[in-house]
């Protein structure tokens, strides 16, 4: 009953409707054909729009429907010469109807479609179309329309009023921007390819809801959910392989969507992906990061995998010397009481937790502060990096057999674990948390991501599960007595071993050596070599005879020089990073500064000054509401030339890496990042902040009315 | 004095505990929510419009036809009024092979149907499938991943299922395209009954969505 008086309603409404031939009310969707132009000129292209109203609660379809549905359809009837190209969609999105999983679109969409008028044509234009559309809410409904549009032409084309001029604005809007990154797949065995988007640089944190709709039914299998992950080569989305029992396509094209968090709120993005089938990426079988980013991932599993990780971290190079030198104090216990041992043990694993812990917390702390923080962030600092560099060496040196530790010049890290007893044991646990750290970036950058991204006592209790595998074995040593007597006797085979494994150790240099690169640019090999030769250099000379002669102070003396002199490394590559991305250039930074000038408050100032109009645009590689802005408004044909024609000075400020006199104007203007956009009318004594989602309108209106004001 | 001695047995037992780990590390598998073709067909027993039982695995030796339906749906409606369901279960049963009709829309749901509608629907339509399945739980359909009606399956003699997707290759809702469309359903039962693999064993089915039960999603 009240399904048939809402139907009565409907009705009633769609009566004066029928008075106008471009709308069509049907039982649950108000279709209407509208066109941004109100007179067209011959040869010249418009766009049309079929606007649907959709019920409250029904859904029309995208181009892929997903598991059920049907798109709408147009068909055309147009004079003589005259073109209609195909649908531009708007983003879809993701209907889950009881188990069915559906794209497209709820309360309004508009499909546009752009009409090219014959080349020689005079009179009006008429425009005829027949579309059908199906309108599901439990029950589906296939439904149609007649639309027909006159419109007169004209030696120019005039736009439609402000009203329909506003709709197609919010249209175009809703229209997935062409992906600024290239994108590729892979098919693993199984048959189920994953995508893989090279937005190199992306912040995993500030990333969420990515989701990936296949253009087509057939390749890709239409699914609930997606597991995609942000990772160092971009995003990437395992997917499922489709129904079509055909090959997998040269290109798998969709529209990507995600959810960018920016400093003044969250905001939505789509993308037309277009990925090129990769042959040579084959990505492995459900791998533990894949499972790791899964959105199904429970605590539990989370905190299960986090303790294989932990265990897995044994395995590493970097934490394999830390190993040893805990196996090396095991092994002078061995003749100790039991309860000694598990003491030692304990204490052992305790190090191992407290360090997780207090990672734990800080990661928790700068979240609450800052809102946002990756894994491994202590290595954003090239000094950490660098500092970590030299620990290895230093380790690596001392395994080689070049000194010994228990002089004076182990540092406090290693003076501690030197000691024996308990304290030792403890300090040794700490030692290999900050090591394993940098192995464990890479392996369990996943992993981490989930602790990351969930409520504080979650993350706490995944590091700590992570700490307590990494501990597992040697606890599991101490606390058995049977896996004891399995020790074998100690030999000269021991130095060798020990030998040998600096060798990781020098490996574990060079990665972070590398890492450091990757902050500082090419320069920090320079500075890290360098470094590492000072150092080398002083334990020659302090390993140099002995006594307390007047040689003995100037080679201690000379020395601790060198040694301050690697360790002031620090403070060069502390500012170094604001050349980093020049310095590293390429796909690492991805700011476009092609008819741009740098940001500089002085050249602000000084452009501001002479009463021109200035755009500030403040961006960095790895914001996509930037790129997207970029993309959509300030860098199309159109604003280009409105830039020019005001001749507005164009200053473009990088944030990709910290930088300070950008960040004080972020400051000033009370925003915590960017996108930020300044636009100084001429003569203004302050500028005008723009939206963090810029329109090509909007930036168009902006330089108008300088323009109109000129006059 | 070094301070550093390496019992073997504790790098034994990293590696160990490390190779535990990977060996765990990918136990988990993506669930399928549909049958592959040239995979057995998931077996199923349902009882009929009849109370008759139908068990997949008695079937052995025929061919099978599964169709999912819902009355009220334009696009079952459309090849039940332009006849072509009836004359494809009729050309099928001629051949042996049997055409069980589904009713999986959940009990309670649009589209479910008892079995005396079930009956009069065959009757009032004129149909001649082997028999109408009543599917309350959505069982059947669950099992093969049915997400419209129609979705047709084709089972062989062996138990394989060889079909999966729509009736025919134009997805409207309208009469006027059934002789224009490529009767896959058709082409594909040749095929089976010829002993040849199928040509198009997986298209895109159409219709309008499988009224799953709501408290199983």
């Amino acid at each position: 009953m009240p399904r048939f008086l809402a139907l009565l309603l409907v009705l009633l409404l769609a009566g004066p409707a029928f008075a106008q031939p471009s709308v069509v009310q049907t039982d649950n969707v108000r279709a209407e054909l509208v066109s941004d132009a109100a007179t067209v000129k011959a040869g010249e292209p418009f766009w049309v729009g079929l606007r649907q109203t959709i019920r409250p609660k029904w859904h029309t379809y995208w181009k892929n429907p997903g598991e059920s549905g049907l798109p709408t359809e147009i068909a055309w009837t147009l004079p003589p010469g005259a073109k209609a190209d195909a649908i531009v969609w708007p983003t879809p999105t993701l209907f889950d109807i009881g188990g069915v999983t559906n794209y497209g679109f709820k309360d309004e969409a508009m499909l546009l479609v752009r009409i090219t008028p014959p080349a020689d044509f005079a009179g009006a234009l008429k425009i005829a179309a027949e579309a059908n559309w199906l309108v599901c809410e439990d029950v589906c409904i296939p439904e149609e329309g007649k639309f027909e549009l006159t419109l007169p032409s004209g030696a120019a084309a005039t736009p439609a009023p402000p009203a329909v001029r506003t709709l197609f604005e919010t249209a175009r809007r809703r229209v997935p921007t062409e992906s600024p990154w290239s994108a590729r797949y892979g098919v693993a065995k199984s048959g189920d390819p994953t995508l893989i988007v090279e937005a190199k640089g992306l912040k995993p944190d500030t990333i969420s809801d990515i989701y990936f709709f296949p253009a087509e039914w057939g390749a890709v299998a239409t699914m609930a959910k997606q597991t995609a992950s942000v990772t160092a080569e971009g995003i990437r989305i395992p997917l499922r392989k489709g129904e079509a029992k055909t090959a997998m396509p040269e290109r798998l094209a969709g529209t990507l969507v995600l959810t960018e968090k920016t400093a003044d709120g969250t905001v939505k993005q789509a993308f037309d992906v277009s990925a090129k089938l990769d042959p040579a990426f084959v990505p492995a079988p459900a791998s533990l990061q894949g499972l790791a980013t899964g959105e199904q991932l429970s605590l539990v599993q989370a905190l299960l995998f986090a303790l294989l990780g932990g265990l897995i971290l044994n395995l590493m190079p970097c934490v394999f010397p830390v190993l040893a030198m805990k196996a090396a104090a095991f092994a002078r216990l061995a003749g100790h009481g039991q309860a000694e041992m598990r003491r030692d043990g304990l204490a052992y694993t305790a190090g191992v937790l407290v360090s997780f812990a207090a990672m734990a917390a800080i990661v928790v702390a700068i979240r609450a502060s800052a809102g946002d923080v990756a894994w491994g962030f202590q290595f954003q600092s090239p000094v950490f990096s660098l500092l970590i560099a030299y620990l290895f060496f230093i380790v690596g040196l001392n395994l080689s057999g070049v000194f010994e530790f228990g002089g004076r010049l182990g540092g406090v890290g290693q003076g501690l674990v030197a000691r024996g007893g308990t304290t030792g044991a403890f300090f040794t646990g700490v030692l290999a948390v900050i090591v394993a750290t940098p192995c464990t970036a890479p392996f369990m950058a996943a992993a981490l991501g989930f602790a990351l991204s969930q409520p504080a006592p979650a993350t706490v209790a995944v590091l700590l599960a992570m700490g307590l595998g990494l501990a597992l074995p040697y606890l599991a040593l101490s606390m058995t007595p049977a896996l004891q007597r399995l020790l074998p006797r100690p030999g000269a085979w021991m130095d060798r071993l020990r030998q040998f494994l600096a060798f990781p150790m020098y490996a574990s240099a060079v990665w972070m050596i590398w890492v450091l690169t990757q902050q500082t640019g090419s320069d920090g090999v320079l500075y890290a070599l360098g470094g590492m030769i000072l150092i080398a250099f002083a334990i020659w000379l302090l390993r140099l005879g002995g006594g307390a002669s007047l040689g003995t102070w100037v080679r201690r003396g000379v020395a601790a020089a060198a040694v301050l002199l690697a360790f002031a490394a620090t403070l060069k590559l502390d500012d170094a990073p604001a050349t980093a991305a020049s310095a590293s250039g390429g796909q690492t930074s991805g700011v476009n500064f092609e008819g741009w000038e740098r940001f500089s408050r002085a050249r602000m100032a000084e452009a501001v000054a002479a009463g021109k109009p200035v755009f500030v645009d403040f961006t960095a590689a790895w914001c996509i509401t930037c790129l997207v802005n970029e993309r959509v408004a300030l860098e199309t044909a159109a604003t280009k030339k409105a830039f020019e024609q005001a001749g507005v000075i164009k200053l473009k400020g990088d944030w990709t890496n910290r930088d300070d006199e950008i960040t004080g104007v972020l400051k000033e203007v009370g925003r915590a990042g960017v996108p930020l956009y300044l636009f100084w009318a001429p003569g203004a004594d302050r500028p005008k902040i723009l939206p963090q989602v810029l329109t090509e309108a909007m930036i168009l209106s902006e330089l108008s009315s300088i323009q109109q004001a000129k006059r | 004095m070094s301070n550093f001695s390496v019992p073997r047995r504790s790098l034994m037992l990293g590696l160990t505990a490390g190779g535990a780990a990977l060996a765990l590390a990918p136990a988990a598998a993506f669930a399928t929510t549909s049958p592959d073709v040239g995979k057995p067909a998931p077996l199923f027993t349902a009882v009929d419009s009849n109370g008759k039982s139908w068990s997949l695995a008695d079937l052995k030796g025929k061919v099978v036809v599964l169709e999912t339906t819902n009355h009220d749906c334009p696009y079952v409606r459309k090849h039940y009024n332009s006849k072509n369901m009836q004359d494809q279960q009729r050309e099928a049963a001629a051949k042996g092979v049997v055409w069980l009709t589904t009713a999986s829309n959940a009990a309670g749901e649009q589209g479910a149907v008892t079995p005396a509608q079930a009956n009069e629907l065959t009757r009032s339509r004129d149909a001649a499938p082997a028999a109408v399945l009543i599917d309350p739980q959505s069982k059947i359909a669950r099992a093969y991943g049915a997400t419209v009606t129609p979705h047709m399956y084709i089972i062989d003699a062996k138990g394989v299922l060889v079909y999966k997707g729509g009736i025919d290759s134009i997805s409207s809702s309208s009469v006027s395209d059934v002789p224009k469309a490529k009767q896959y359903v058709r082409l594909a039962l040749d095929e089976v009954l010829a002993g040849k693999p199928v040509t198009e064993a997986s298209t895109k089915a159409y219709g309008c969505s499988m009224k799953y039960p709501r408290t199983s999603t």
